[in-house]
């Protein structure tokens, strides 16, 4: 690339980059809507959060073991 | 963390039966050597020891593979496992000897005896316990992981 080509591709650099202006400050504050945005998302899901359902499996499951405690080395055998 | 997701979910799925396995082994040595029974605790092994954690990293894998096409629920993904395991489990203890087929149910272990009839029950009870592990801990762990 000589100087010809540079001086070209500087120019073509200009034209497609529009001059940027001395103001660029927003005219309010945007810190307080960050604030407000990043209140209002909700937050991850803990890991362990059951619901009802799963609760009640848990306790069939459990209740199960329970009256049937021979199948305890048949459930681990398969686990 | 985008690379090798088959190989992470691969892991995630082997993490909870070689946790277990411990348990198993300590369970099952406390009865042989305290209790002094007779039971091989070799034998029992073979399938916990060599083949589930082996399903659950290949079921994990498919999970993975197949979540993008139909979006199934990782619980209920875990919860067919016992369907497909339950079979293999029986043929390789029936091969070592640790099942035993008779008129009226099957012997497990030569001290575990299940009429026929409640065995619909006890694969209910290893798919709620599957649902509930997938659901918990290797759902939780592949996203830990990135893959979920």
């Amino acid at each position: 690339m000589n100087a010809h080509d540079e001086d070209r591709m500087k120019k073509l650099l200009q034209q497609a980059l529009p001059p940027v202006d001395a103001d660029t400050e927003p005219d309010r504050d945007l810190w307080p809507a960050v604030l407000r945005k990043m209140k209002s998302e909700p937050i991850a899901p803990p890991l362990f959060s059951c619901a009802w359902f799963d609760w009640a499996l848990l306790a069939a499951l459990v209740a199960f073991v329970a009256f049937l405690p021979q199948s305890i080395p048949v459930l681990l055998y398969y686990l | 963390m985008n690379t090798h997701p088959y190989l992470r979910a691969y892991l995630a799925g082997v993490f909870v039966p070689t946790l277990v396995l411990p348990i198993i082994l300590l369970g099952f040595i406390t009865v042989r050597l305290l209790l002094e029974a007779p039971f091989p605790i070799e034998r029992f092994l073979v399938f916990p020891l060599a083949l589930v954690p082996t399903l659950f990293g290949l079921w994990n894998m498919l999970f993975l593979w197949s979540s993008s096409r139909i979006h199934q629920p990782i619980g209920l993904h875990g919860a067919v496992l016992p369907i497909l395991g339950a079979p293999i489990g029986a043929l390789v203890a029936s091969c070592l000897g640790l099942l035993h087929f008779g008129d009226h149910g099957v012997n497990y272990f030569q001290f575990v005896q299940i009429p026929y009839a409640l065995l619909p029950v006890f694969i209910l009870a290893a798919m709620v316990g599957y649902y509930l592990v997938w659901k918990y801990i290797v759902g939780s762990l592949n996203r830990v992981l990135g893959i979920a």
